[in-house]
């Protein structure tokens, strides 16, 4: 008994890092297979115009997962973000039509963003109280917030300058697309190689070990917040400039999508674990599934079953690998 | 493991997939029946089952045939652009009538309980007539009824109440003459043999699906060239329609020459989705929509027609409705009642007043409205 525990306690780490460097290779073949095997029943698929449409429609939700996935791996979670998206999007615009220079709206959506979340951050951190709790109030009072103030009213006439989303780098590389991948790049380097990176893992990991080594929770927590709202704010901006309307609602189910990609993506529930580059990877795969249904006919109605699906199988490994882990 | 697990699944809808697709098309799941209307103008419409008038009635409203009167007008709320549209409407109609006040008053916000209290306050200083847009059908019942006992006359608009809460409720359009709009502007615009495809809320919104039913009925009926590739569901989300739009676009390539959205956000959603893609003039759009939300698509000529009906003539309608009534012409039983510049409008349903066929937002109007 005692020999098998220190063999696997002696295992496990090496193992645990290959599985989680695996997570990325998995979701990666999935989503180049899942392209082959749709192009092989109908190769309009294949079509750079459609592999970039997929990638350009939900890339804010690729950089909203990266956020969501920072704030998984510090062992909280935030379900306010899709309301935060809105009504980042909402303020934007309003700015935008309202004559501000462009540049003040884009800018203050991601203060904004910053805003809500740090002060969402202190409550959970300093106040001790549950994030799944200060944030179901926080998507409530942003939620009937939106409403009252706009009454529903859709923001038109948005000035042309206004929408970021339609910028073409070096004339062919789609701006929201071109940021999906330097958000996932420069969070992944981040979290990875830096002391505060680092310190994510820890506090998500094993919060009094943390402690011990002189890593401030509460300091951590809303760092954390503060940055998922800077990346909800760039993720609101893809968001409000795709379309030449806003529509000052809060987008259906949008926070369940994205924390489906973080989840998927590899990001443990229960905190410690995980990359930006696993949720960005899953947030492509859930929007080509979603495509791809259109594609191979079959009724969109399963797209919510098929992520249902993905979420369970995922979360369901991660606990049995962690059973594993704890050594049985 | 994990992912192959996922990938037996997808495997699976995949095979689901492939025995659901002749059922693709979907056109409207309810069993309701289909009433399609004429192919063109002159030929007459089957007449539907005559309704007995269902309507209410004031007690001992004074009789004020052919002499002033005033009316108020509370709608959902005041100050959007839609209701300014129908309050313009009503004035347009006092001003033709000459004998009849009407004024515009309502909560800044569509809720229930403030439009209660504004029709509350107008009963109470005495008018002769009160028009309403309701937000929320039952809600507004007992406060209309006390109204109708006090002898002061209402009529709806827009949006309807019980029906024996008001005399009258003026229809800005029923389901058929809407299927009709869009697909004649369907046919005209990308060709009688072309291929479209819809994008809608949901399969299960009531309005959608009774919308595509009767369109199905009437392409069968009027346009049996028209294929129909497929119907797919877009949320209320303005970025899932805009996915979706595209996704067909790239799915049916040069195959698809039309692309219907079902809501104010679908339309505006699938005219962008046509825009990026560069397929302006080989792609139609045509779709139920508000004007301000298609106007950089009408003016740039992405799109030719925009289907909903105009506010102003169904103010303008309802203000004729309240005179008719009070002037004795509009009784139960009716079948028709006269409404200035519009011509006579039927009674549908028993006690509604139809506005007639939908109108459509073109390059040359939509500048004219704001909502």
């Amino acid at each position: 008994m005692t020999a098998v525990t220190l063999v696997s306690a002696e295992v496990s780490p090496r193992r645990r890092l290959k599985v989680l460097a695996s997570q990325e290779a998995l979701l990666a073949i999935a989503v180049i297979g899942l392209a082959i095997a749709v192009g092989l029943y109908n190769p309009r698929f294949l079509a750079a115009r459609n592999l970039s449409d997929v990638l350009l429609g939900n890339a804010y939700i690729a950089v909203a997962a990266v956020g969501m996935s920072i704030v998984i791996v510090s062992g909280n979670i935030d379900i306010s973000v899709g309301a935060l998206i809105g009504v980042l999007a909402t303020i934007s615009g309003t700015l935008a039509v309202n004559g501000a220079p462009i540049v003040v709206a884009w800018l203050a959506a991601l203060v904004a963003g910053v805003v809500v979340m740090a002060l969402q951050g202190v409550i959970i951190a300093y106040l001790r109280i549950p994030a799944i709790v200060v944030t179901l109030g926080m998507l409530s009072i942003l939620k009937g917030g939106l409403i009252s103030l706009t009454g529903g009213k859709w923001i038109t006439d948005l000035p042309d300058s206004f929408h970021l989303a339609d910028i073409e780098l070096f004339g062919m590389l789609p701006f929201p697309v071109f940021l999906m991948i330097a958000v996932t790049i420069l969070a992944a380097l981040w979290m990875r190689y830096s002391a505060s990176g680092r310190a994510i893992y820890a506090v998500g990991g094993n919060a009094e070990a943390a402690r011990l080594c002189g890593i401030s929770q509460p300091r951590t927590i809303v760092m954390v917040f503060a940055l998922h709202g800077l990346f909800a704010g760039a993720a609101a901006l893809l968001y409000a400039t795709q379309l030449r309307v806003i529509q000052s609602t809060v987008p259906p189910n949008l926070e369940l999508t994205i924390i489906t990609a973080s989840v998927v993506g590899g990001v443990s529930i229960l905190g410690g674990v995980g990359t930006v580059v696993g949720s960005t990877l899953a947030a492509v795969l859930i929007a080509e599934i979603a495509s791809a249904l259109v594609f191979i006919d079959v009724s969109p109605y399963w797209i919510r079953a098929v992520q249902g699906v993905l979420i369970l199988v995922t979360v369901i490994a991660d606990i049995l690998r962690r059973r594993r882990m704890a050594g049985a | 493991m994990k992912l192959g697990l996922a990938a037996a699944f997808l495997g699976a809808t995949l095979l689901a997939g492939t025995a659901s697709a002749a059922d693709k098309r979907w056109d409207g799941a309810d069993d309701l029946p289909v009433n399609p209307l004429a192919c063109s103008a002159g030929e007459a419409n089957a007449a539907p089952a005559a309704k007995p008038y269902d309507g209410g009635k004031p007690t001992n409203a004074a009789d004020k045939a052919g002499k002033p009167i005033t009316l108020v007008d509370v709608p959902k709320l005041i100050g959007i652009g839609y209701f300014n549209a129908t309050s313009k409407g009503m004035q347009d109609a006092a001003k033709a009538l000459g004998n009849v006040t009407v004024k515009t008053d309502g909560p800044t916000e569509a809720k229930i309980d403030e439009q209660i209290k504004f029709i509350d306050n107008y009963i109470t200083s005495g008018v002769d007539g009160i028009l309403f847009a309701a937000n929320d059908p039952v809600a507004i019942a007992p406060v209309l009824k006390k109204a109708l006992s006090k002898g002061i006359h209402v009529v709806g608009y827009d949006a309807n109440s019980t029906p024996d809460a008001r005399e009258w409720f003026v229809n800005q359009a029923e389901f058929n003459g809407i299927a009709k709009a869009m697909i004649d502007s369907m046919a005209k615009e990308a060709g009688e043999d072309k291929s479209f495809a819809i994008v809608t809320s949901t399969f299960t919104t009531p309005n959608q699906a009774r919308w595509i039913a009767e369109m199905w009925a009437y392409a069968q009926k009027c346009h049996p060239k028209l294929t129909w590739l497929e119907t797919v569901e877009a949320q209320e989300d303005n970025n899932l329609s805009f996915n979706q739009a595209t996704t067909l676009i790239n799915k049916h390539g040069d195959k698809l020459a039309g692309l219907f959205g079902m809501t104010s956000v679908a339309t505006p959603a699938s005219a962008e989705a046509v825009t990026k893609a560069k397929l302006c003039g080989k792609v139609a759009v045509v779709g139920l929509a508000t004007p301000n939300a298609m106007k950089p698509y009408v003016n740039a000529d992405c799109v030719k027609s925009v289907v909903l009906w105009n506010p102003v003539d169904l103010g303008y309608a309802a203000t004729y409705v309240v005179r008719a009534v009070v002037d004795g012409s509009l009784k139960a039983g009716a079948t028709s009642v006269d409404a200035g510049k519009l011509g006579k409008l039927n009674v549908v349903n028993g006690s509604e007043i139809l506005l007639g066929s939908p109108f459509i937002f073109t390059k040359q109007n939509i500048k004219d409205f704001d909502f």
